[in-house]
């Protein structure tokens, strides 16, 4: 008997969708050994984990507060990632986002009409422009971007901790390293009982949608795909890789300063330590597993969202510490991951004379 | 005729409080005796009779049921959510909530409890609605600064069930503050530092240059300049509440510069093993263990320490719930804020020891500069203290000078609560070198 990979001939959506909920499928097995070790009905921790992020309208809504992030932080990678742009910075872009939101709401002395879309232009901006200093690096010295972006990472949050707890320390909050509250026109309205800030929702739909038809339908798509899969190719062509590079860390830069924008004046009303607990590097896995597609990705981060917010359900009503919720996520990804390559490739056995392909 | 409605007998029967049956009995006997009267009086009552009567019913029907809400209260069950902020198994800030959450369960058998580990302060909301909405929890204890806005944000959302936020300012009526404070203790333990260190050259690892750890260090370098006033304290920021390798590399770096006594505010053991390895390799390195018992990791070099008692606290506010002292309407001023006096805090760096008896000896040979009183004898004594009723001595006793030699509090006054625990303990005290914004 023999086993062999081969690539198959056409990847179908359908192949590269039922691959992945195939993967998720096979994950579960894995993940109840885990739980049953700690005396926890399995089906009955799957259960709870569904309703808690998807099945109750609390849980649904909670979901899709953490979709915004990290949707707006994974779609505007999937435009860097197709065009072999590998952006770690997501989480920097989007903190970076969020200092310039505060700024503004705080210590413009903008107008108040104004403040919520100068908020918004200047987290994207901001975070645009972060992102520019290692495109330029790549682009003009090709350097590595994926050290950089990642390195800018941690400048950023020591640039958090420095305004928290230098000078923009709250004057009202007892020394304690957060900002003062944004004044109520600089917050973002939310629907009515949920904490859903609707200006981010709308963007990240819109944007969503932009990237969509910019990437399927548009010259300029079609150059990002060509740089990405062959810059040889693309510089014979006449296309500018330089300048795709640049454009691309631009966009997934800036939407991942709205995604801290919206952070900043959706959620928290204020700067504070830990704004972002790791959504810009959360989103790098939604951005794979949508297969680099903004609708695909949409749909990704919403799961990847649920099952994190499901799975703090689970650690609440059924004592399990926090560390197995993180390998229960941890698991469903890797199976995720690595079922990328039966997406791609089939598994031929050869039994005797006869084939089999999966 | 007049029927009294027979409010009483089914709920008597469940009643197990021998004083409370006895009230009941004696109000039975009341009616019976009113019902007796007014049957043995045959027929007719008077309108003045019968309104009497129908006062003196309102007035047992009130009383009735103010004894069924103490009945209640002393049947009543409770369950409390804790919100912690860092693994239960650290060796510091959330071992000691957790420690003190089995604690309380424990002594209290009408009392259930559940936490949540690890929930990062951008996400607190949902946890905190979570143990509410599906936990049904009575109170939830949120023991992080960074839980305030989600805590209060939650409680308005809930005004029905009691919230209590370690740490913060912002209260509700149904949602209240608490903290034990390390203050005092630290001062004893620089006293200590101060008589301990041969180079004059006291190091101080701290976590964030936040006015809790400002006041500790202040507290800490007060105690140093009276016991030795030659002697400065270095003090290293960290940035971070648990990082044993860079607290670590803080305390080579302050061995590096002749620091040869340290304390620090970081939840890990990571200083007090350096510490236990220098003494290994013949060096001295004294050291003051931080909110847990690290005296057993150290036994050659940890001197003495803080430890707190979160569970004496727990224990108070819980059994208030219970008992109906504390509601949701009545919290907007409850905070508390204990010290030693009500035992929220220790000194020691194991529980019971206030100083290692490996070091009593020493300091007891130690004298306070121009006093004939032994540095043992001061910190004993200033803990009895502290730990009076009417806390007779307090180290935030001016004049104190900051770095720069302005007065921050004037001669013979104490510092206010204001000036210790808000935004205006922004300053280092004078023997201090280092910058208090970090």
């Amino acid at each position: 008997m023999e086993i062999r990979l081969e690539r198959r001939p056409t990847v179908s959506r359908r192949i590269n969708i039922s691959v992945r909920i195939l993967a998720i499928l096979f994950s579960l097995p894995f993940i109840g050994l885990l739980f049953a070790a700690y005396g926890v009905n399995p089906v009955d921790a799957y259960l709870r984990i569904f309703t808690g992020g998807f099945g109750s309208p609390y849980g649904f809504s909670e979901t899709i507060v953490k979709t915004l992030p990290i949707g707006l932080c994974a779609v505007g990678l999937t435009f860097a990632y197709k065009a072999r742009v590998l952006n770690i910075g997501a989480e920097g872009q989007l903190i970076m986002g969020s200092i310039a939101a505060t700024w503004v709401a705080l210590y413009s002395g903008l107008p108040q009409s104004v403040i919520t879309i100068i908020m918004l232009l200047a987290g994207f901006t901001i975070g645009a422009l972060w992102a520019l200093l290692p495109a330029v690096l790549k682009s003009e010295l090709n350097i590595n971007e994926v050290i950089v972006t990642l390195m800018m990472n941690y400048i950023s949050l020591k640039l958090l901790d420095y305004a928290v707890t230098g000078p923009w320390r709250g004057l009202t909050q007892w020394g304690f390293p957060q900002t003062d509250p944004f004044p109520s026109y600089a917050r973002f309205p939310v629907i009515g009982g949920t904490r859903i800030h609707y200006y981010t929702l709308a963007l990240l739909l819109v944007s969503t949608l932009i990237l969509y038809v910019l990437m399927k339908r548009t010259k300029i798509g079609y150059e990002i795909r060509i740089v990405g899969s062959n810059p040889e190719a693309a510089k014979y062509a006449g296309i500018s890789v330089n300048r795709n590079i640049l454009l691309v860390m631009l966009v997934s830069g800036g939407l991942a300063g709205i995604a801290g924008v919206g952070e900043a004046a959706g959620i928290h009303g204020r700067l504070i330590r830990g704004i972002s607990p790791g959504y810009g590097y959360t989103a790098i896995i939604p951005a794979w597993l949508g297969g680099l597609d903004p609708l695909g990705t949409i749909v990704a981060s919403f799961f990847i969202s649920g099952l994190m917010v499901g799975s703090d359900a689970i650690q609440v009503s059924l004592r399990l510490p926090s560390s197995l919720v993180y390998v229960f996520n941890g698991v469903i990804l890797l199976f995720i991951v690595s079922s990328e390559v039966l997406a791609r490739y089939r598994i031929l056995f050869k039994i005797g004379g006869r084939k089999i392909w999966i | 005729m007049l029927v009294f409605p027979s409010v009483f007998e089914p709920k008597m029967s469940q009643s197990k409080f021998g004083g409370m049956t006895v009230l009941l009995i004696a109000i039975s006997l009341i009616i019976g005796l009113a019902a007796g009267y007014f049957i043995g009086g045959a027929g007719k009552v008077s309108e003045s009779q019968y309104n009497q009567l129908q006062t003196s019913y309102n007035q047992l029907q009130t009383l009735y049921n103010q004894l069924q809400q103490n009945v209640s209260s002393l049947t009543r069950k409770l369950k409390a959510g804790f919100i912690y902020v860092g693994p239960v198994e650290d060796f510091g800030w959330t071992a000691a909530h957790d420690q003190a959450r089995r604690y309380v369960e424990k002594i209290f058998p009408w009392l259930k409890t559940v936490y949540v580990e690890s929930v990062p302060e951008a996400e607190a909301a949902r946890y905190i609605e979570r143990l509410v909405t599906e936990e049904n929890v009575d109170v939830v204890f949120t023991t992080s600064f960074g839980f305030m806005d989600p805590t209060i944000e939650v409680a308005k959302k809930y005004p029905n069930k009691i919230f209590f936020h370690c740490s913060g300012f912002k209260r509700l009526p149904n949602s209240g503050t608490y903290f034990a404070d390390f203050y005092q203790v630290y001062y004893l333990n620089g006293l200590m530092a101060g008589a301990l260190t041969k180079s004059n050259k006291v190091g101080y690892v701290a976590a964030y240059p936040i006015p809790e750890v400002l006041r500790h260090i202040n507290a800490f370098a007060l105690g140093v300049k009276e016991a030795n006033p030659e002697a400065k304290v270095y003090v290293k920021w960290l940035f971070a509440w648990y990082d044993p390798t860079h607290a670590r590399e803080a305390a080579q770096a302050l061995v590096s510069i002749g620091v040869d006594t340290i304390a620090f505010t970081e939840d890990s053991t990571a200083i007090v093993e350096f510490a236990q390895e220098q003494y290994r390799q013949g060096k001295t390195l004294y050291v003051f263990s931080h909110y847990s018992p690290m005296q057993d990791v150290g036994p050659d070099v940890v001197v003495s320490g803080q430890i707190v008692h979160w569970e004496v606290i727990y224990a108070d506010i819980l059994m208030k719930i219970r008992l109906g002292i504390y509601n949701n309407t009545n919290l907007a001023n409850v905070d508390y804020l204990w010290l030693l006096k009500e035992g929220a805090v220790e000194l020691g760096g194991k529980p019971g020891v206030p100083i290692n008896p490996k070091f009593v000896n020493e300091l007891k040979s130690k004298y306070l500069p121009g006093q004939s009183i032994s540095v043992y004898d001061a910190v004993i004594t200033r803990l009895a203290l502290m730990k009076d009723a009417n806390v007779p001595f307090d180290p935030f006793t001016g004049p104190i000078r900051d770095q720069a030699g302005n007065v921050k509090i004037p001669a013979g006054q104490r510092a206010t609560i204001a000036q210790l625990f808000t935004e205006e303990m922004n300053w280092f005290l004078e023997n201090i070198v280092g910058s208090p914004s970090g």
